[in-house]
């Protein structure tokens, strides 16, 4: 293959050039910005860690911190679940099959704020056709306009209906790699349905579910739209997440070393759930280096 | 495959139908609401046979013209995004597909370390940067900035998909005298027309629904078309459901039949980008 040169080096420069220069330089400005104290038109002083103080005394970031969490976990592990039971189900015989996928995958394509128009409008106060049929069993409707878990509870079922599909095609990708007559052999062997998932399928496809965990968390904990254009934040801060936290500071209050601060909180957050797999990677990576 | 109950079966393809469902109504909804009267979009239960109407899509041109403004920078955006992720992608897998080096191990790590951070974050640093270079509401800024956030899976993808073409093609070519670059647009790429199909399925569904970056970054001239629908879901006066929807159905039926149509792509591209290293 011949010995990697100059303009080897040269066709890879593109790719890391945009890297370097809009997410790692950017970055690395955060973590900068956030000891500053920075507004518009303002010369940014230092100020320490004054910022991450400010931040960690504030109820209102602790309520969007326990808001992340709670949606971030309801996401992960209701798609996970989701997603499994799914991919187990299409992996038999099915009849339409690359008709039932491209239903199943259709709401990739929408863009969340349209996820949002949707659920909005089957969930409009007294006449959505989800809370005019919870009213009329006598159920009650969804209040997510003014109750905080319930907001956020259909913020996670927006995010779910987004995002499945992702989670479906990998563990569906994956469980397709599993030899039929592992399985055959088994139910030979006399064992159950819930035997032959748990010992033959689920250990095989543990990788795929690690990553497609991994993924979504991190992906996850960037949920901005679904709370944006629900509730705003609202009422009165009470839904906020951490993006949205974030976002507000920034270009509601001009307050970018506050906003820095929590951009980094983040950014160390993403990097420490992905350290497993990153450590993984960069052992795979080295070891022919 | 051994045969199973006629219950098991029956269970599965009802529970299968449940999901299907799930996936369909909410989409089915929006775009059956955008054909109907005004007064008939929240009858209950929600008529599935009724006399089409165009009334919300002609209300649409009329009293949002700038709708279609905003669908265009969408097209120039999402074409644009494309197009510079699967050029960069391209040279960058396929040197990472045949040479190996520290330096390119090194670069490869930092590849899948970035797609880590959040990328609201950049909007910090960049929001005064984009003002002072006068970037701020064009289409190549956000060209940029979304075929930043996909080159790495792209190049991953190129890179998979370019391993599986046997080197021994591009030395017919070397003795031919063939130069790198007539060995890649004449060899490597037609074979690999496949995996450059895949690497730019991903950043293309993503430029055309991007919301974040297209609300904070642009205003006006390069507004796209998830920013006004959005608000449109926002204003003050009520939401006028009829003509959101409409707004709503133009934007996500050319996308969604495009992902129906290359759904064997996206699966390819799925694993080749995210099981491997």
């Amino acid at each position: 293959m011949g010995r990697i040169g100059l303009a080897h080096y040269a066709m890879v420069a593109p790719v890391q050039v945009l890297l370097l220069a809009f997410i790692f330089v950017p970055s690395l400005y955060v973590a900068w910005l956030s000891l500053h104290h920075s507004s518009y038109g303002q010369i940014p002083t230092f100020v320490g860690f004054a910022n991450y103080a400010a931040i960690t005394a504030d109820p209102v970031f602790w309520r969007a911190f326990w808001n992340t969490f709670l949606v971030v976990n309801l996401v992960v592990y209701g798609e996970l679940v989701l997603g499994l039971g799914l991919a187990v189900l299409m992996n038999g015989p099915v009849p339409g099959k690359r008709l039932i996928i491209a239903i199943l995958i259709a709401p990739y394509a929408i863009t969340e704020v349209t996820t949002v128009v949707m659920w909005r409008y089957m969930l409009t106060p007294d006449v959505g056709v989800i809370n005019y049929a919870l009213d009329s069993i006598g159920l009650g409707q969804i209040t997510w306009w003014q109750s905080r878990f319930q907001a956020l509870g259909v913020a996670a079922v927006l995010a779910i209906w987004q995002h499945l599909p992702f989670t479906f095609l990998i563990l569906y990708a994956s469980l397709m790699t599993v030899p039929t007559e592992l399985r055959e052999a088994a139910r030979v062997d006399g064992a159950t349905a819930w035997d032959e998932f748990r010992r033959i399928l689920l250990p095989l496809v543990m990788p795929a579910l690690l990553v497609a965990l991994l993924f979504r968390y991190i992906t996850a904990m960037r949920l901005f739209s679904e709370i944006w254009l629900l509730t705003g934040g609202g009422p009165a801060r009470l839904t906020e997440v951490l993006a949205v936290y974030l976002y507000r500071q920034a270009f509601s209050y001009h307050d970018f070393g506050v906003a820095s601060a929590t951009g980094w909180m983040m950014l160390l957050l993403s990097l420490a759930i992905a350290l497993p797999y990153l450590w993984h990677v960069y052992r795979q990576m080295f070891r022919h280096a | 495959m051994l045969e199973q109950p006629w219950h098991v079966r029956a269970t599965r393809y009802g529970l299968v139908a449940v999901a299907c469902l799930w996936s369909l109504v909410p989409i089915l909804l929006v775009i059956l609401a955008s054909l109907k009267e005004p007064k008939a979009i929240f009858e209950f239960p929600p008529s599935l046979i009724f006399t089409p109407t165009v009334d919300n899509y002609v209300r649409l041109w009329t009293a949002w013209p700038g709708f279609f403004a905003d669908l265009r920078n969408s097209l120039i955006v999402t074409t644009g995004a494309t197009l510079l992720t699967v050029l960069v992608s391209s040279a960058a897998g396929y040197v990472y597909a045949r040479y190996s080096s520290t330096l390119l191990t090194l670069s490869a790590f930092f590849m899948v370390v970035v797609r880590m951070l959040p990328p609201i974050i950049i909007t910090l640093p960049l929001f005064p940067v984009v003002n002072w270079l006068r970037l701020n509401d064009t289409h190549i800024l956000l060209i940029l900035l979304y075929a930043t956030f996909f080159v790495s899976l792209s190049t991953w993808i190129m890179r998979a998909f370019i391993k599986q073409i046997p080197f021994e093609l591009e030395e017919a070519a070397i003795i031919d005298g063939a130069t790198l670059t007539q060995r890649l647009l004449r060899v490597v790429l037609p074979v690999a027309a496949q995996g450059i199909a895949a690497a730019a399925i991903f950043v293309l569904i993503f430029s055309w629904n991007e919301y974040i970056f297209a609300l904070i970054f642009t205003t006006r001239n390069a507004k796209t078309a998830p920013v006004i629908i959005g608000e449109m879901l926002g204003t003050a006066e009520g939401v006028e459901w009829g003509v959101l929807f409409a707004a709503a159905s133009i934007q996500l039926l050319p996308i969604l039949i495009f992902v129906i149509l290359v759904q064997r792509l996206l699966i390819a591209g799925l694993t080749a980008g995210s099981m491997k290293g």
